[in-house]
């Protein structure tokens, strides 16, 4: 290896991405976090305003609410889909006719834009249109607003995520549970488990690494819905549904206030990467065990 | 200690067992599918009946499907979505193997630099696109390229890149070296050691790759409303992105149109089934 390891063809193999990802990564990053400390609105020079974008987020009601919102989404979502998830993993990973069809189905929703998965959902979702509440008028229940209305919203975009990953949770646990080793459940089994002492004794604790996983991934993937709340309610009404990326996408480029918006970026950025560096943490955990 | 059952006993309950699990399994998959299913059944039906009684399956007919195909740039927008992806895939694919080889294989002066590298393009990772769609527009604008395709290449290709690293060495770092050692004592240069020897033991990942970054390409919406403003350029996601004003109170015509967005993705999902979950997936379960 060494006689192909001239200092050139180093660089040439090297270059063109540490180049891209330098002008297109680290570059925009450091460039936003600077424009989060000027007043920019588009036109004329950047002033320095210093935190003023920071404070000024502090006393905004929709900055909190959107922040509330996300929060709502993250738990919400979790906790359906964890357990929910894994069960269905447990499931599947039974032996019966169809079965890997029914694992390729899941995991269809997955793969769909989610674009088109916020507006596959409109048409479940909407009060006027939507499956849902004529399924509940049918039967005689009330008909609440799942989206556009004030309370419910964040709610509904929790169960739209749900939908969209519960197909790339559930493949993670099933991958997992491939992995478990075969003698220790039949042993376990011979000794007289039965089957939810086993699975709560026995599979779920050798499974911790893979529920790690799932829910470090999923939180991430919170952080970065987007789309389902741009195509159900904008954000609205009166951005009482908005999350802290699509608020972030209207105070940058429906409001242009480069400023504020950078602001926010940089916030959203530094959660996302406390949560990675925790996922990075693991990882690390895993491999020294 | 459970009570001590007969095998029989045992063997048929655990047989009815797995009749409700497999019950439950087909029941839960519907479920699923179930919005999938609604808006096909809703793309055969007239926008009164979607508001009036969207069941009668008397009532269906492919009326929205014509309307759609002639209203719609189909053609336009998958032309313009292949285009970006296939152009940003292969030079993504291309410079990020090409910088994952340098870090795994090659052998630099200083360990440091080398390890310190790919920990450099490993902590992209963390970064969220959101971050980055201001400072691209304005480095498109600055370097006169947008309201080109290349507007939204270039972020496609740096975006692409610490993901296919992460993969990319992670896989050459299993990948013994004793063949590579054998083909460079064989006289093999730099070009025809990778052409010949590294790339073919690396089809699995480099498909798992392109997997990734393709799913990406046709799904990613937040740098195509920005860096598009060419009704013309216009692709799949940013299309339907629009269909809600396009359509308007057309439900019947705009879930057409969802549906002809939607079956060709499900069809090319059916056929590479197993490689599409594991392209999805490998980064996590591998980490």
């Amino acid at each position: 290896m060494v006689w192909l390891s001239s200092r050139w063809k180093i660089a040439i193999m090297a270059a063109p991405a540490l180049i891209v990802f330098t002008a297109l990564i680290v570059y925009p990053v450091i460039y936003s976090a600077g424009y989060s400390l000027t007043d920019f609105a588009g036109f004329g020079d950047p002033a320095f305003v210093g935190l003023k974008n920071y404070i000024d987020l502090g006393n905004d009601p929709f900055f909190w609410s959107s922040l509330r919102n996300t929060i709502i989404i993250l738990v919400v979502s979790l906790v359906i889909l964890v357990p929910g998830s894994f069960g269905l993993a447990l499931l599947l990973r039974r032996r019966f006719p169809g079965g890997g069809a029914l694992r390729a189905l899941v995991f269809a929703p997955v793969i769909i834009a989610p674009i088109l998965v916020g507006l596959i959902w409109v048409f479940i979702l909407d009060p006027k249109i939507g499956l849902l509440d004529r399924l509940f008028g049918a039967l005689g229940l009330p008909q609440p607003e799942w989206i556009g209305g004030n309370v419910l919203t964040p709610y509904s975009v929790a169960l739209v995520f749900v939908w969209g990953s519960v197909g790339f949770a559930m493949t993670i646990f099933y991958a997992g549970l491939q992995q478990l080793p075969t003698d220790i459940l039949e042993a376990s089994s011979l000794d007289g488990a039965s089957g939810w002492k086993q699975l709560l004794y026995i599979t779920v604790p050798l499974m911790k690494e893979s529920f790690a996983i799932a829910t470090v991934l999923l939180i991430t993937n919170v952080f970065k819905i987007f789309e389902l709340v741009f195509v159900l309610t904008n954000g609205g009404p009166v951005h009482r549904s908005e999350t802290l990326v699509s608020y972030m996408y209207f105070i940058t480029f429906n409001n242009q206030q480069y400023g504020s918006g950078m602001a926010l970026a940089v916030i959203i950025t530094v959660l996302g990467a406390v949560v990675s560096l925790g996922y990075l943490l693991l990882l690390r955990g895993r491999k020294s065990a | 200690m459970s009570a001590p059952t007969s095998p029989l006993g045992r063997r048929s309950r655990r047989r009815t067992g797995g009749i409700v699990a497999a019950i439950a399994a087909y029941l839960i998959t519907f479920l699923i599918l179930l919005p999938i299913l609604w808006i096909v059944l809703l793309s055969f039906q007239s926008s009164e009946k979607i508001l009036s009684n969207p069941l009668d399956l008397g009532s269906l007919s492919l009326l929205n499907y014509v309307h759609t195909v002639t209203s719609l740039p189909l053609a336009q927008m998958y032309g313009n979505t292949i285009l970006l992806a296939v152009v940003s895939v292969t030079i993504g694919t291309a410079i990020s193997f090409m910088v994952s080889f340098a870090l795994t294989r090659m052998i630099f002066r200083r360990r440091r630099v080398q390890s310190g590298l790919r920990f450099y393009i490993l902590a992209g990772l963390a970064v969220p696109v959101y971050i980055l769609l201001f400072p691209v527009y304005r480095l498109d604008l600055a370097l006169g390229v947008f309201g080109s395709y290349a507007a939204l290449i270039i972020p496609y290709v740096g975006v692409s890149i610490p993901f296919n690293t992460l993969l990319l060495t992670g896989f050459l770092r299993d990948l013994p070296t004793e063949i590579e050692e054998a083909a460079i004592i064989d006289g093999a240069g730099l070009t025809r050691l990778i052409w010949s020897v590294v790339l073919p033991v690396m089809r699995p990942v480099i498909a798992t790759v392109l997997i990734f970054n393709v799913v990406y390409v046709f799904n990613e919406f937040p740098f195509a409303s920005i860096l598009i403003n060419n009704p013309d350029m216009t692709t799949v996601s940013l299309a339907v992105s629009q269909f809600q004003g396009q359509y308007s109170v057309d439900y019947g015509g705009m879930m057409a149109a969802a549906t002809l967005v939607l079956l060709p993705q499900l069809v090319i999902y059916a056929i590479f089934q197993k490689q599409v979950i594991a392209g999805m997936t490998m980064g996590a379960v591998k980490g």
